[in-house]
């Protein structure tokens, strides 16, 4: 195996903590390069995004920030499905099998960022206290038999916003292969999840617009922005046409959130 | 249709003597699930020649790898991964629009076909808006062929489709290190995740509440190369690349 593996591929960055100024220069100077060579090729967009890439700067220190913000998301994953897969009488014997799949998945997921902090020579946070009221937004909740369809919509809550909150760290990880793609394999499993949960809720697998279909109010903010139809500086509205209309073109991009949207949205559950 | 099958894609023939496929096979059998043996692997074992159709294709009498070559240069960076996702939403498009056609006769429920029928929609989505992305200079066309894929079984639209959703999520994950620009890898992101809608939508129509729907705590990364491996079972043209490219990076899997 010619191809480091994943973890091999993580050592350079251990030994060589200190991400060098002239590394920085010389990775600038090559998409400098990239763009007018895009720009030879005839694509406005596509050189319009390796200028974003030029003037944008990753650090160590950024990809540890990630890492620690996707820590503190999956830890409210686990701990949520953790907890209703354990209360008895909440969820039905037969959707217990993808239940504790998702449970088991975020378990993994924490225990990996957590493992890729440490590497990264930094130590992982621990599990914040978490309140599944929302601090009062769904009252009473506190995974107790019968609560079962308040436990699904909390569920179809986390998934769509974890799909975003990764996608919008994506960015911030570029110059870190190995931990842009174990970050991109968490991203589309949590889009698995989203599906499932939303289907087995009765909803399309996608996000039409910016609906947060039947959650609380308070949720919005996990849905704004998805009615966007603008990719790569391009309004793809005509597109729908024949092939679904605007809501399609909306469903067939999920948009991303930041840091601190996604903080937002997280706030409450925080104790 | 209360079904609970799993189901299992073989795409190479050399896929059948790895350790994880024999391990898979034997674990399917004992639940009762199902092999799919995908196209790549029955044209492999053609000694040359046109490849043999099994029952139900609709496939031309050109086989995969046949046609003409496109090749994926890397010297283009962005705008090669960007040219390699046009190819896979080529195909993905095509497949969508043959499986609703196909409608009356496939098998698929009511709410079945409504499903395809949005997933047909953002994948001829995905595929225009790549073709405008890239511009004239850097498109071209793909022809899909579909040995082995039979549109008038729901078991063989569902499985094919799966294979599909799958690879696609699998193809963006891996191609998306080598992107150089964070607006593209960003675009790229905002597809993949809509890839694992579909995939896990499918599955769980193969499979109801099992775990089909999301089989590992990470999905796969696969190179470009190992992509294309898989594609090419369903392409006429000749994929290649060329340019050289970074060592390709695993995830964690450590399978691309």
């Amino acid at each position: 195996m010619e191809n480091p593996t994943f973890l091999e591929s993580l050592d350079p960055e251990m030994m060589e903590p200190i991400f060098s100024r002239r590394d920085a220069i010389r990775q600038g100077a090559s998409a400098s390069s990239k763009v007018m060579a895009m720009l030879a090729l005839g694509s406005i967009p596509i050189a319009l995004g390796a200028l974003a890439q030029d003037v944008y700067g990753q650090t160590p220190a950024d990809v540890v920030d990630v890492l620690k913000f996707a820590l503190t998301l999956e830890y409210l994953e686990s701990d949520f499905y953790t907890r209703g897969v354990a209360a008895a009488g909440l969820i039905p014997s037969s959707d217990l099998t993808l239940f504790t799949n998702i449970r088991n998945h975020e378990n993994t997921h924490v225990a990996t960022i957590r493992g890729l902090i440490t590497a990264k020579g930094s130590t992982p946070q621990d599990k914040p206290t978490f309140d599944y009221t929302a601090k009062g937004n769904i009252p009473g909740f506190n995974f107790s038999a019968g609560q079962y369809a308040t436990f699904q919509v909390i569920a179809h809550a986390f998934e769509d916003t974890g799909v975003r909150a990764f996608k919008g760290q994506a960015g911030r990880l570029i110059n870190d292969k190995a931990i842009l793609t174990a970050a991109l394999t968490i991203h589309s499993v949590e889009a698995r999840h989203a599906s499932e949960i939303r289907r087995l809720r009765g909803k399309k697998p996608v996000i039409t617009g910016n609906s947060r279909d039947d959650l609380p109010a308070f949720t919005q903010g996990i849905y704004d922005g998805e009615d966007n139809v603008v990719q790569a500086g391009l309004d793809l509205t005509a597109l729908g046409t024949g092939n679904g209309g605007v809501g399609a073109v909306t469903e067939a991009y999920d948009e991303p959130l930041t840091q601190a949207q996604v903080l937002a949205i997280v706030g409450p559950f925080l104790a | 249709m209360a079904r609970k099958t799993e189901l299992m894609t073989v795409s190479s023939a050399a896929q059948l003597w790895e350790k994880s496929t024999r391990r898979d096979f034997m674990r399917l059998m004992g639940i009762g699930g199902a092999v799919v043996l995908l196209p790549s692997v029955l044209t492999s074992c053609d000694s040359g020649g046109t490849p043999v159709a099994p029952g139900g294709s609709t496939g031309p009498a050109t086989g995969p790898g046949t046609g003409s070559t496109v090749t994926i240069d890397f010297a283009k960076g962005d705008v090669a991964v960007l040219q390699f996702a046009y190819a896979l939403e080529q195909l993905e498009a095509d497949f969508y629009i043959k499986v609703q056609n196909g409608f009356a006769n496939s098998g698929l429920s009511a709410s079945e076909q409504s499903l395809f029928a949005d997933i047909r929609n953002h994948e001829v989505i995905h595929r225009e808006s790549l073709k405008t992305i890239l511009g004239a200079s850097n498109g071209f066309t793909i022809t899909p062929v579909y040995n082995g894929v039979n549109f008038s079984n729901r078991d063989s639209i569902l499985a094919t489709s799966k294979a599909f959703e799958d690879l696609g999520v699998s193809a963006y994950n891996g191609a998306a290190q080598y992107l150089t620009s964070t607006a593209n890898l960003l675009v790229a992101g905002k597809i993949v995740s809509v890839e694992a809608r579909h995939a896990s939508a499918i599955a769980d129509l193969i499979s109801p509440k099992t775990t089909l729907f999301s089989l590992t705590p990470f999905d796969d990364a696969f190179s470009p190369q190992k992509v294309a491996g898989i594609a090419q079972g369903f392409i006429t043209e000749k994929l290649a690349f060329a340019g050289s490219a970074p060592a390709f990076v695993q995830g964690p899997n450590n399978n691309g």
